[in-house]
């Protein structure tokens, strides 16, 4: 069990440059604000349908680091490189096959334009779309191998630490642990839970307890959940996992279900009400707070006006 | 030899608890009874799968739990449906073309849609990941398909179930579009002109027995 942290989020004087231990000891004594949604931002930002959004590292540098700048500026204290789906299967599967360092370090070279000082770089790692046994036929080795050279790629470019996404698979999850644990950068290492009838699981019925445990175990720095769900159910999973494990906890919900609409696709939770739900995941035991889908710098603005209001305990 | 009974709920069982083995083993030892394979099919195999969805959309069952049923039965049908064209029952529901649409590479979804379909008594043809609009149109003109369905998981892909609707349309074939995905949903069906949304793999396959049934 961990004590409630909840201290000051933030000084805004820079912090960058860190050792991986300086920031370990930041990660262990303050809440922490990340960014929010990437892909929603790019599509408004002219990204074609059906176009990776890692094919603009590459082609418009400039509109990855004009939305990263948006979480900077609204006051992330950790953003995401725009390299969720920059394994080498998913670059592959979207046309980038063999470019994966090059994807990699570019993505990281434009967030740290965007970030300056006062902003840290998580090389962003999401699934690999391989999958497990019995329901495909991938093998961890294969995870990790993909795993080792994305993870390479990001650290060698200078990331400040390695966060792992929207996992939903606990065995993918811990092979991707382990490749990022090598690197010696922090890992905050985060799965996909949905509610079902016995509890918050992964659609291939990893429990959220037990997983997070797992993930702890096997050397994460901080561990959690985003994605799937809003931020209201979130707070759940939050309350669960600070029961559950000892390591910092993160939590980044999407802004609701996507609705389509004749204006185009909404997200209904507003920034408002998204600020609300973080500062009470913070309450029920996360230190490490953002968002997923849907959620864009509007939301982080009011999370972090929210964040540095909220009373130290 | 076993009563009769007894092999189908063994099956049923079987099928449940997606033991591919013992699966085929008691489809075999079915017909070396004298079983009819549409009897065996439909008292044996079609309960299991079915419980296995109910299971799933209960929360009981996950993924793993589904596939490895699907595979069961799937397994099973290999064996029995030679069996069946032979008795002249080859009772065919319809014929299918699946794919995830073009630009998205989510596999699952679809996957499990394909091989519950199949499972049932259509005849599947699944045309994997990232299909060009040209691709689904061809292949349902070949197959003189009676349904198309096309699975997108992202927002940025959906646009091109609209696009399908279309192209099937202006192709002037008489395929059904079903459509599928977590973006997707009924509004959007109904909105891009698709005749049936389904939104998980066990209601996509009533909705599939729906729309081959009505006239077009």
């Amino acid at each position: 069990m961990q004590t409630t942290r909840w201290r000051p989020c933030r000084s805004r004087a820079g912090w960058w440059p860190v050792t991986p231990d300086e920031l370990r000891g930041l990660l262990r004594e303050r809440v922490l604000l990340l960014d929010g949604g990437m892909g929603s931002l790019l599509m408004a930002a002219g990204l074609e349908r059906g176009r990776a959004p890692e094919w603009w590292n590459l082609e418009h540098p400039d509109r990855v680091e004009a939305a990263h700048r948006g979480y900077v500026e609204a006051g992330s204290d950790i953003v995401h490189t725009n390299t969720f789906g920059a394994s080498p299967p998913k670059l592959q599967a979207a046309g980038l096959g063999g470019r994966c360092r090059e994807v990699n370090a570019l993505a990281v070279t434009i967030a740290r334009k965007a970030c300056g000082t006062s902003t840290l770089v998580a090389g962003d790692v999401g699934p690999t779309g391989l999958l497990l046994p019995p329901v495909g036929q991938a093998t961890v080795e294969e995870l990790q191998e993909a795993f080792r050279e994305q993870v390479g790629a990001l650290d060698a470019a200078g990331a400040d630490l390695i966060s792992i996404e929207t996992m939903y698979d606990l065995r993918e999850a811990l092979a991707a642990v382990e490749v990022a644990r090598a690197t010696g950068l922090p890992v905050l290492a985060s799965m996909t839970f949905e509610a079902r009838k016995r509890g918050f699981f992964t659609i291939m019925g990893d429990p959220l307890p037990t997983s997070l445990a797992a993930l702890a175990d096997a050397g994460a720095d901080a561990v959690g959940c985003n994605c799937s769900v809003s931020s209201s159910v979130m707070v759940g999973m939050v309350s669960e996992a600070h029961r559950s494990v000892s390591a910092p906890i993160s939590a980044q919900p999407n802004a609701g279900q996507p609705r389509i609409t004749p204006a185009g696709l909404v997200y209904d939770v507003t920034p408002e009400e998204f600020a609300r739900d973080l500062v009470a995941m913070v309450e029920a035991g996360a230190c490490f707070v953002g968002g997923c889908c849907g959620t864009t710098p509007e939301h982080i603005r009011s999370a972090r006006v929210a964040l540095d209001a909220a009373v130290v305990r | 030899m076993a009563e009769a009974s007894e092999v189908l709920a063994a099956l049923t069982r079987a099928v449940l608890e997606g033991d591919d083995r013992t699966v085929v083993v008691l489809a075999r030892l079915a017909l070396e009874a004298g079983l009819a394979p549409l009897e065996t099919i439909e008292q044996g195999l079609v309960p299991g799968i079915r419980r296995a969805g109910e299971l799933w959309e209960e929360g009981e069952y996950f993924l793993p739990e589904l596939v490895s049923s699907a595979q069961a039965m799937k397994a099973a049908m290999e064996l029995l449906q030679p069996a069946l064209a032979k008795h002249g029952g080859g009772r065919e529901l319809g014929r299918v073309v699946i794919g995830t649409v073009h630009g998205d590479i989510h596999d699952i979804g679809k996957t499990l849609v394909g091989t519950l379909l199949a499972a049932n008594g259509f005849s599947v043809s699944d045309e994997g990941a990232d299909v060009p609009l040209e691709r689904f149109v061809a292949r349902a003109r070949e197959l003189d398909a009676d349904l198309v369905c096309a699975s997108a998981l992202l927002t940025t892909t959906m646009a091109e179930q609209r696009e399908l609707v279309g192209a099937l349309r202006r192709a002037g074939l008489r395929a059904r579009v079903m459509v599928g995905g977590a973006p997707a949903s009924q509004e959007w069906a109904r909105e891009i002109g698709a005749q049936g949304y389904a939104d998980n793999a066990v209601a996509a396959v009533s909705v599939a027995r729906r729309l081959v049934a009505s006239d077009p």
